[in-house]
């Protein structure tokens, strides 16, 4: 049910397409974005972006990291990547100067505008987090220089999205387990507190109220049959966020059904009613899932599931009283269409 | 009105886990329970839930975190956004309509993966919270009732469950609204 599964649950088909969809509906619109930014070349791979950069301390060729002030015009900028968004008027980097070449690291926590921000977060590493772009079309430059005319060339990005749904699967996969472990101690103290409540007999106590106002519901159901008193208990653990009794209680109640029931694989009215009773019932105590997940948030969210749950299972009562009565189920009914031989299992109704 | 309704809640939600966390053990007490050990009973399931879930948490969180890295997420909530607008409920609950009846661990995970998206305070997760607590996984429950008994032919069962299912849906964005929103 809602908390404890069972070791092998029976999964409906439909979520074996809705499974399937959300992972080759992902490739396929990664795909189609990535396919999109190549033809446009949305992040101008391999063509160099013109950059004026300031040496505050004057440039020393020896020196391996030095601070630069890197300036990119904003027309420049517009044009070349043809966007409407414009970088800051001088970014504070480094200019970081190896055998292979000379780089500029803009500062890590710069607000750098599109496409420059995704070119960063598609090249950044853990240990390198800043955009880094080489230096092209620099003349040599002598020491002390203050002022250098240049462009960047930055890393090319392709299959940006085709990557990032890769990395998104693994994490979200090591996220699972991770959050799973992290419910156990919450899981242990809601189940703790509902084994002393199945204990003490909370469910059995509250019967005699609740089967009243059921036995309506359940027409085909006589008075002194067990199959009411099975079926207010299965609510009841239901009410109450009892979900390892609930189960066996609605299956001894679902047999009890069976036995009224004149057909041997046909659901009768009251095995639907049971059934839309369940899946809507009202909710007193949250499930133990959703308190580990939500942690003190439950406390308010008890209110709004208490009502949801309250237009839910009115709604499933009329819902499957209308449903009751389309011709289409009528039909089919079992206690209206062998009802000579219901008749010594279900008295006239009163 | 609704304020005064607000604010009561306001003030009632401060004594919902403390009477959960005092009620069972003293209604037990009371029915004369070993509580302390009927307690260490019960919590010990707290470890085997927790790893039979895991399976299902990675099979829907995986799936919903490649959608949502494709871009295929948002580009479907900008869709649909204005048709489901129109009766008040934001796009972003639709996953957790569309997965509630058919798996509870997978929809759990849902949550989760909200809260890390919207965090936890945020209105969307109050609604799919809510959604999550407030109907059955209604195919599983099908599954399991009538498969015990033998029925093959459930006649009205799914468009009943889903009914109730789609109400709950549409009473949850309503209530969080007006209690929260």
């Amino acid at each position: 049910m809602w908390g404890v599964v069972p070791a092998k649950p029976p999964l409906p088909v439909m979520l074996n397409y809705i499974w399937s969809g959300l992972i080759i509906g992902s490739l396929l619109f990664a795909l189609t974005v990535d396919t999109q930014e190549l033809v446009e070349n949305r992040f101008r791979n391999d063509t160099a972006l013109p950059a004026t950069l300031a040496f505050p301390d004057g440039y020393a060729p020896e020196g391996r990291r030095q601070p630069v002030q890197i300036r990119i015009d904003s027309a420049t900028y517009a044009q070349m990547y043809g966007v409407d968004e414009a970088p800051d008027a001088s970014y504070a980097g480094v200019l970081v100067q190896t055998q292979e070449g000379r780089q500029v690291e803009f500062p890590t926590d710069a607000e750098l505008p599109e496409p420059l921000a995704t070119i960063q977060e598609y090249h950044a590493t853990d240990d390198n987090p800043a955009l880094r772009g080489t230096l092209t079309a620099a003349p040599p430059t002598p020491a002390n220089t203050a002022r250098l005319q240049a462009a960047l060339e930055f890393e090319p990005v392709r299959f940006r999205k085709l990557r990032n749904i890769a990395q998104a699967a693994l994490n979200f996969a090591e996220t699972a387990a991770s959050l799973a472990l992290s419910l156990i101690g919450i899981l242990g103290l809601m189940l703790g507190l509902v084994k002393i409540g199945e204990e003490a007999g909370l469910i059995e106590a509250l019967t005699g109220v609740v089967q009243p106002l059921l036995s309506p519901l359940f027409p085909n159901v006589p008075q002194d049959h067990p199959a009411l008193a099975n079926i207010s208990l299965n609510l009841l653990a239901n009410v109450f966020g009892l979900g390892n009794a609930a189960t066996p209680l609605g299956i001894k109640a679902m047999e009890d059904l069976q036995e009224l029931n004149p057909s041997d694989n046909t659901a009768t009215d009251d095995m639907v009613m049971l059934l839309a009773l369940n899946t809507s019932s009202v909710q007193l105590v949250p499930p133990s899932l959703l308190v580990a997940i939500m942690g003190l948030q439950i406390n308010q969210l008890f209110f709004s599931i208490m009502l949801a749950t309250l237009f839910s299972t009115i709604a499933g009562i009329v819902g499957t009283l209308v449903l009751h009565r389309l011709p289409y189920f009528r039909a089919s009914a079992p206690h209206r269409t062998s009802a000579p031989e219901a008749d010594d299992a279900e008295p006239p109704p009163t | 009105m609704i304020e005064t309704i607000r604010s009561i809640v306001g003030v009632l939600s401060a004594f919902v886990l403390p009477a959960l966390l005092v009620g069972f053990p003293l209604y037990g007490l009371i029915k004369g329970v070993r509580v302390y050990e009927v307690f260490v009973e019960g919590a010990k399931e707290g470890f085997d839930v927790a790893v039979t879930i895991i399976p299902y948490l990675i099979a829907i969180l995986f799936a919903i975190g490649m959608f949502r890295a494709s871009g295929a997420m948002d580009f479907l909530v900008n869709a649909l956004d204005p048709v489901l607008g129109l009766i008040g409920v934001p796009a972003e609950v639709l996953p957790m309509g569309l997965v509630r009846p058919l798996t509870g661990s997978g929809s759990a995970g849902l949550v989760a993966d909200m809260i890390n998206q919207y965090g936890e305070d945020s209105l969307v997760v109050k609604m799919v919270a809510t959604m999550f607590g407030s109907t059955e996984t209604t195919f599983y429950v099908i599954a399991v009732y009538f498969g015990a008994v033998n029925i093959r032919d459930t006649r009205h069962a799914v468009p009943a469950g889903l009914f109730a299912d789609f109400v709950g849906f549409l009473a949850s964005v309503y209530v969080v609204q007006l209690l929260f929103g």
